[in-house]
């Protein structure tokens, strides 16, 4: 399956590095955006008056 | 129009930093404490030192015009003075240029005059010591016309010095590249002119474009 | 008519709330068109086209190295224009957008300088040269952090960015310095073996993956871009009545 090269390591590795990259810049406005919509929510929540202190 | 307020800014800024004293003197300090600690870090070798002695005398000029950078304009943005020159009737553009002279005459120039001392300190073969001369003389306004940028940009942070530098870096080293490498030719006995024509052709492009941006950015800062 | 149409359109865009449902939009679209692209592109890159027979299998790095490399500049452009708009009009869209671009840009800068070396050790037998070329593009990378860091150092996220951008058109110099470096000096990196116009020298079965990968990589440069600044809108405008009307509207997703 995997085609296997004379100079394997140099290649696997390089195409590797660009997947993490790549991957990187799909996962971080997800993750980023997960956040903040969570802290909208809470702010949202203590506006509004039902907010539940996970404190109390 | 009368400019003759412009002398009189050039003048303020050199009896400033007369009356500090010790503080404008800082960047040969600076110069001979990098000089000094080279020989000692690399081993006093002729030929090693002679090799990277115009790589040595740049990096110490460049460090010395990073030193003053930070109250470039910082005093004159926080007692509000800056905002008095787009009030005044003077070209923001010429003050700033005023300003940057300063900078070059207080830390530029200095690391001239000495520069043929710290050329042999490391070794450096005579005949280069016109170019590296020469190549200062060309590149230094240019590290303070940079400089003056990334001070001008980091106004309005509040953790500008760090900053500064990072900014400073990538713009200079083009500077670095030329005038290392006109002095190293020199000193193989090659014809440096290329390297100091580019020198020149960036002085030229930073000295037309940098003070409108340099303008542009105090502006907004002040806003 | 139709021009109109475009004309209203654009400035429909720089409106935050039609921005946000654009790009809420558009975006899924890129990243489905980047993936089947990208899947495309790598299979033809490792599976079809042939090893080289000077350089064997390493000139398979090409097809991640070269599109990054050019799409590390073709941001800065696209970055500089932004600016510019920003600058001169005072868009608040574009000023997001182009600060958006500079951690993309940032991205592949550092892909095209890992594989380059990766590359360059079996081939030059060093992973790293000071050539004009290397160099140029290490001083882009940290122009693109400079950006970065300048805007995140303002507490007043729009002045920072105005203040980023002017530093964006300054940092422009070094783009035509990266793309000439191999023509001005002698270098250990090659020269331009592929040309748009005139007869490239590279061989024809080697092109169509460069073409997918190039592809791929713009759409998703543009999706990123499109993603992150829908991001950051929110960030900047979370106590706006647009956006407190949004999440009542449609709860909180």
């Amino acid at each position: 399956m995997i085609p296997e090269f004379e100079y394997a390591i140099y290649v696997w590795s390089s195409y590797g590095i660009f997947a993490v990259v790549i991957a990187w810049q799909i996962v971080q406005p997800v993750l980023y955006r997960r956040r903040l919509m969570a802290e909208l929510r809470e702010e949202l929540a203590l506006q509004s008056g039902d907010y539940n202190d996970p404190n109390s | 129009m009368s400019l003759a307020a412009l002398p009189a800014l050039l003048a303020r800024d050199l009896r400033l930093a007369v009356r500090h004293g010790g503080e404008s003197l800082m960047p040969l300090f600076f110069l001979f404490a990098v000089l000094i600690l080279v020989p000692l870090g690399v081993g006093p070798g002729p030929n090693l030192l002679a090799s990277i002695a115009p790589g040595m005398v740049w990096v110490a000029a460049l460090l010395a015009s990073l030193l003053a950078l930070e109250n470039l304009f910082r005093p004159d943005f926080e007692d509000g003075t800056l905002e008095q020159w787009w009030l005044g009737h003077l070209p923001v553009t010429g003050l700033v240029l005023i300003r940057l002279l300063s900078h070059w005459l207080i830390t530029g120039l200095p690391v001239i005059i000495f520069a043929p001392l710290a050329a042999q300190m490391l070794y450096l073969p005579d005949q280069a010591l016109g170019v590296l001369l020469l190549s200062l003389l060309i590149g230094t306004p240019i590290l303070s016309l940079v400089g003056g940028l990334a001070a001008a940009l980091t106004l309005g942070t509040n953790r500008g010095s760090v900053l500064l530098s990072i900014l400073v870096f990538p713009l200079v080293v083009p500077v670095l590249i030329f005038a290392t490498g006109a002095v190293s030719a020199a000193a193989d006995g090659f014809s440096p002119r290329a390297h100091l024509g580019l020198l020149a052709a960036l002085l030229v492009l930073a000295l037309t474009l940098v003070p409108l941006a340099i303008s542009a950015a105090l502006r907004l800062n002040i806003e | 008519m139709i021009w109109k149409t475009i004309k209203v359109g654009f400035h429909r865009l720089g409106s935050p709330a039609s921005f946000y449902r654009f790009s809420t939009l558009v975006s899924p679209w890129l990243w489905a068109g980047f993936a089947l692209c990208t899947a495309i592109g790598i299979y033809y890159a490792l599976y079809v086209v042939p090893p080289d027979y000077q350089q064997s299998d390493s000139f398979r790095i090409l097809y991640v190295h070269v599109p990054s490399a050019w799409q590390a500049m073709a941001g800065y452009v696209v970055m500089s224009i932004l600016a510019a708009i920003a600058l001169i009009w005072r868009i608040r869209m574009t000023e997001i957008m182009a600060m958006m671009c500079a951690p993309i840009g940032a991205a592949f800068t550092a892909i095209c300088l890992a594989t380059g070396s990766i590359w360059g050790r079996p081939m030059w037998g060093t992973w790293w040269e000071w050539d004009a070329r290397l160099t140029s593009m290490l001083v882009l990378l940290f122009i693109y952090l400079g950006i970065m860091g300048l805007y995140a150092a303002f507490d007043d996220r729009r002045k920072g960015a105005r203040v980023a951008c002017i530093l964006i058109l300054v940092g422009l110099v070094n783009i035509p310095i990266i793309h000439f470096s191999v023509e001005w000096w002698t270098t250990l990196h090659q020269g331009k073996t592929i040309r748009i116009f005139g007869e490239s020298s590279m061989h024809y079965s080697m092109m169509p993956p460069l073409i997918w990968m190039t592809i791929a990589v713009k759409l998703m440069f543009g999706a990123a871009l499109l993603d992150r600044s829908r991001n950051e809108l929110l960030t900047q405008d979370r106590r706006k009545g647009w956006v407190q009307k949004k999440l009542k509207s449609q709860g909180v997703s």
